[in-house]
């Protein structure tokens, strides 16, 4: 399969890739790793007459920790997030979750912004993000915002990215010290596959109880899901039984979506598995 | 074992350096001028009418050289459109009718391949949809929408000439065999298990995608570079097609990265030669990944076993196995009749009744898959002698040991086994994976087991190999042979059997690659039968030269010429070292001159007694019998039913290793493939469109899902007539793997699945309805 032809646009700034993806309108759009777009462009399921290339923009790809948080660049690759010693040090959880995506190929080329634009309701990082309290930077004609990673999806493949619109940086705030979080992906086939569900928590204890808990979860929704209700629990010493009244909070937020990797039915039944051993790992 | 130089030693790969730095010429790197590339339109429909094309605006599109469709190459004089190995009933390019959704319709030859995916978008194609039948089970009812209205004969192999398809059913062939009385046998059983058991249609995923290059050189013939497991087969099928005679047709093949089956017969050799015989320039057409999924598949099947037992031994069994072999027969009806004949095992059954169906639906035609069928037949069977086992409380190891059938007994069919070291396989993997230790307690949620699964494939017959060695005068050699390197070793096995029988060092012989100019003819390089037929008919004709040798030595040193031996590329008197001479000194003994060649030809062609087509019986119906047996532990967890396997032991009876290395390399290989197709592969269908056709959704087992313990265990049970007693192992690893991983999940966690993949979810949902069964919740 080939790609149609098409102009690739190498803009100076994130300012000038906004005008450009103005001016072109629909026929185009940004393009960093590449990893889905030209696969979609080659099945000529996407078709752009402009591509405008964020890899011209220069450093957008690093990662930083502040005073409050790390900052990582929407072109970071996976790989280079996977390997951060600081993503390491101050979110393992994070690096654990992009060191699941694809294969190694992918991840060195595949960037955080395209990852968290696609929008895809089964990726591996945007519950760990989730958790983190994570937002995104989203530069455009009209300045800069700033969105909570939680109100960036609006359903499958759709974000609240407005024409012109690029995903610059992700902040993710520092967790309190006494936080611990994990990342757990269930494949239901191949262990290279997409995971059926992902499931990342963040706890933290105070005397054996409750006191920040927060939840993040993908493929259990239309986009990935931050269960929301979550502060009801704190205070209260953990259990098998708050596990599973837990469990009974993030069901009602769920609306699977049946596919080759599960339906329904089923990974609403492994959200409960999972939750439960990931909060039990977590207090244990 | 006897005194060999090179055959039994772990020699290295010819091709390994090559093949890891990347140097190796495939089809896809041939680049020659003016080539132009293949783009081909393809139905949206599984199955409609084709009211009408419009091509003319592709035709004008920038770049365009030819575009065909399936009426044009039926108004091409003296050519016919329509191909098959056992019925030709595929057309070229669609005419009239699609049958699948991703069948050919319209062919694009342009200056690039986007030029021609640009130009197909411009034709336009109306078709008009027509009733869809998927399910094989419904393909065979009486009001079944018929794929084919009428089916030609092919005239591809002499011996499917007596396959004639049924009228206006679904149903295009059916094998059939009767032996004792089972309606008796059943009536006075004891007792009666009966289980129905599924496999989906898979892909083979090659590495390497289907890939054809042809051209007409400056005499008029048509020269063909093509990524094929049969360079024979497609040159005779093309002079048929074309109506040329053989030889102005020349086919090539270099190295493949990978068969697995899915590159035999005619595939994409027909498009190029009739594009480049319209244009006059090179043409090469290379498949996307997307569009392998819709050329070739592994068969679906359902197989419905029934088994009597008096006592503790099996008295009868019906075995009725559906094959789905999608919109055309490809070779579906040898893989009915080849596994059809095996469905009951190799066990002691006296009276059995076995009808194998071949099956026509609206899905992409399926074809050979590494084991050829039997891998289906035997994920029936070896989980039914487990039910059995269990069902009267036998060990399922000591079970299949008492009922194998052994040297000198009759396969059910009538034939006498011979180097059949099925039972030295059970008991080595059951040895291997600890059988008689206990079982690993439970750990929270996970559960393991041990499970074992047997079974033999027969290999096919009568097929032929012929090869010619020639010797050069300075002792090195060539071998002539169609045999593919298609990654199994075929090139490096067969230097060691050169080598070992003309007693020349193994680095100073070597293998021609395919070229129907210069090589032989082959039916195939697949069904593991490359090792004995192609061995021994390149061991024959070493064996001549070999003759041709020894005597021009011992007409020089005036002695008997069945006094010699040779070793090392010399010639010397048994016995007595010092009195022998080099290759060279005997070319100038008997020729006077270095200027020439002795060369020798060498024919393995096995034969059957025909079967009786009402009983199915045959004193010979196979050439030899490969023996499988697999043993694995798995773990599973409970509340997930996510399956692992812990540990595999892959088991097979090679008769000789000619080398050992690859022979463990075959039976890991074919297991880990096996693997995957066992556990999660499948092909989805919805209303006839293909959901999951593509790697993104479509995974293989990778480096993840193998064992962290995965160990090879080559069984040598010589055959008297293989070449140093070798029979093939290609395909022996992948047969036993499905029913030996479903056992062991039964001996895990009690449930029985009968459907593959083992995915976690049915592994799951079979757990609920166990626990429903026995009063929880």
């Amino acid at each position: 399969m080939t790609i149609p032809a098409f102009d690739l646009l190498k803009p100076g700034s994130v300012a000038e890739a906004s005008e450009m993806l103005l001016e072109h309108g629909d026929e185009a759009r940004p393009i960093a790793g590449g990893t889905t777009l030209v696969i979609l462009m080659k099945q000529r399921a996407l078709r752009f007459s402009h591509l405008v290339d964020l890899q011209s923009i220069p450093g957008l790809e690093r990662i930083t920790d502040n005073d409050d948080g790390l900052s990582i660049g929407a072109l970071a690759t996976h790989r280079s997030v996977e390997r951060s010693p600081l993503v390491q040090r101050r979110a393992p959880a994070l690096a654990q979750a992009f060191s699941h995506v694809g294969n190694v190929r992918i991840r060195e080329t595949a960037s955080v912004g395209g990852n968290l634009a696609h929008a895809d309701y089964r990726l591996d990082p945007p519950p760990a993000l989730l958790v983190h309290g994570a937002e995104v930077v989203l530069a455009g004609a009209e300045g800069t915002r700033v969105v909570a990673l939680k109100d960036f999806y609006r359903g499958m493949y759709e974000t609240v990215l407005e024409p012109g619109e690029i995903l610059v940086e992700v902040r993710v705030p520092h967790a309190a010290p006494a936080a611990r979080t994990v990342y757990s992906r269930f494949s239901s086939l191949s262990a290279n596959d997409w995971p059926c569900i992902g499931v990342a928590a963040l706890l933290s204890l105070d005397n054996g109880n409750v006191g920040e808990l927060a939840l993040g979860l993908s493929g259990v929704a239309e986009a990935p899901l931050l269960a929301a209700g979550l502060e009801r629990f704190q205070g209260e010493s953990c259990s098998e039984e708050l596990w599973d009244a837990v469990c009974d909070v993030v069901d009602e937020q769920l609306s699977p979506v049946s596919d080759l990797r599960g339906s329904a039915d089923y990974k609403r039944e492994m959200t409960r598995v999972w939750v439960r051993r990931t909060l039990r790992e977590l207090a244990s | 074992m006897a005194d060999y130089s090179i055959v039994g030693r772990p020699v290295d790969r010819r091709d390994a350096v090559q093949k890891v730095t990347g140097r190796v010429l495939h089809v896809g790197n041939m680049e020659p001028a003016g080539l132009l590339h293949v783009a081909v339109l393809r139905s949206p429909h599984p199955h409609a009418r084709i009211v009408r094309i419009d091509k003319s605006r592709a035709e004008a599109a920038p770049g365009v050289a030819a575009v065909l469709t399936g009426a044009d190459i039926a108004a091409m004089p003296g050519i016919t459109p329509y191909h098959g190995p056992a019925f030709a009933d595929q057309p070229v390019l669609a005419i009239d009718r699609v049958r699948h959704e991703g069948e050919q319709v319209v062919a694009v030859a342009a200056e690039s391949r986007r030029a021609a995916e640009e130009a197909l978008e411009l034709v336009e194609v109306e078709y008009e949809p027509l009733p869809v039948v998927l399910d094989v089970l419904d393909a065979i009812k009486p009001d079944a929408p018929i794929v084919h209205d009428e089916i030609r004969p092919s005239g591809a192999f002499a011996d499917l000439a007596h396959v004639k398809a049924g009228e206006r059913s679904n149903i295009c062939y059916h094998y059939k065999l009767r032996k004792g009385d089972v309606d008796k046998a059943f009536a006075e059983a004891d007792r009666i298990f009966e289980d129905v058991f599924t496999a989906p249609p898979a892909q083979h995923v090659p590495m390497e995608a289907h890939v054809s290059l042809a051209y007409v050189d400056e005499g008029g013939r048509i020269n063909i570079h093509t990524a094929s497991q049969s360079p024979s087969f497609v040159r005779g099928e093309l002079a048929r097609m074309l109506g040329v005679p053989m030889n102005r047709i020349r086919v090539r093949v270099p190295y493949l990265g990978g068969g697995y089956g899915a590159k035999l017969y005619n595939k994409l050799e027909p498009i190029v030669a009739l594009l480049a015989m319209k244009t006059g320039r090179p043409v090469k057409y290379s498949l996307s990944r997307e569009e392998e999924f819709q050329t070739v598949t592994k068969h679906g099947v359902v197989v419905k076993l029934k088994t009597a037992v008096k006592g503790s031994a099996m008295t009868a069994r019906k075995c009725e196995v559906y094959w789905d072999t999608g919109a055309f027969a490809e070779i579906g009806p040898r893989i009915v009749h080849k596994s059809g004949y095996t469905s009951s095992g190799p066990y002691k059954i006296p009276n059995v009744s076995i009808d194998s169906y071949c099956v026509y639906t609206n899905k992409p035609p399926a074809g050979p898959f590494r084991g050829f069928g039997v891998p289906q037949v035997i994920w029936a069977y070896d989980s039914q002698m487990d039910i059995v086992a269990r069902g009267l409380g036998a060990d399922p190891v000591e079970f299949r040991l008492e009922h194998a059938l052994e040297e000198g007994d009759l396969f059910v069919t009538g034939t006498p086994i011979h180097a059949c070291g099925l039972k030295e396989a059970v008991r080595r993997a059951a040895d291997a994976v600890g059988w008689d230790q206990p079982k690993a307690p439970a750990s929270g949620s996970k559960r393991r087991g041990k499970g074992i699964a047997c079974g033999v494939k027969a290999v096919l017959t009568p097929s032929i190999s012929g090869a010619i060695v020639i010797l050069n005068a300075d002792g090195s050699a060539n071998v002539l042979s169609s045999t593919v390197e298609m990654g199994q070793g075929s090139e490096s096995l067969l230097a060691q059997i050169a080598a070992e029988e003309l007693g020349m060092p193994f680095d100073r012989v070597h293998v021609v690659q395919p070229d129907t100019d210069v090589t032989p003819y082959d039916t195939i390089s697949a069904g593991s039968r490359s090792t004995y037929h192609m061995g021994n008919a390149v061991r024959m004709a070493a064996a001549k030269v070999k003759e041709e040798l020894f005597q021009a030595v011992a007409g020089k040193l005036e002695i008997d010429a069945a006094d010699l031996e040779s070793r090392d590329g010399r010639v010397f008197v048994r016995g007595a070292e010092e009195r022998g001479m080099t290759v060279t000194e005997a070319f100038l003994a008997k020729f006077g001159s270095l200027g020439t060649t002795m060369v020798g030809e060498g024919l393995c062609q096995p034969v059957v007694t025909p079967m009786d087509p009402e009983t199915g019986m045959s004193e010979k119906c196979t050439e030899y019998w490969f023996a499988s047996a697999s043993a694995v532990e798995v773990e599973v967890d409970t509340e997930t039913g996510r399956l692992e396997v812990l540990q595999f032991h892959a088991a097979g009876d090679a008769g000789t290793a000619i080398n050992p290395k690859y022979c463990e390399q075959q039976l890991v290989g074919a297991a880990t493939m096996h693997l995957g197709l066992t556990l999660f592969e499948q092909m989805v269908f919805q209303d006839g469109q293909l959901l999951n056709g593509s790697l993104l959704d479509y995974q293989i087992a990778s480096i993840k899902d193998v064992p962290a313990a995965c160990h090879p265990i080559v069984v040598e049970v010589p055959h008297k007539d293989g070449p140093f007693g070798a029979k093939g192992i290609g395909e022996t690893g992948a047969l036993t793997v499905a029913a030996a991983v479903a056992n062991a999940l039964e001996d895990a966690v009690g449930v029985r699945v009968r459907d593959i993949p083992l995915t976690a979810e049915r592994i799951h949902e079979a757990l609920k309805a166990a626990r429903k069964v026995n009063g929880g919740t």
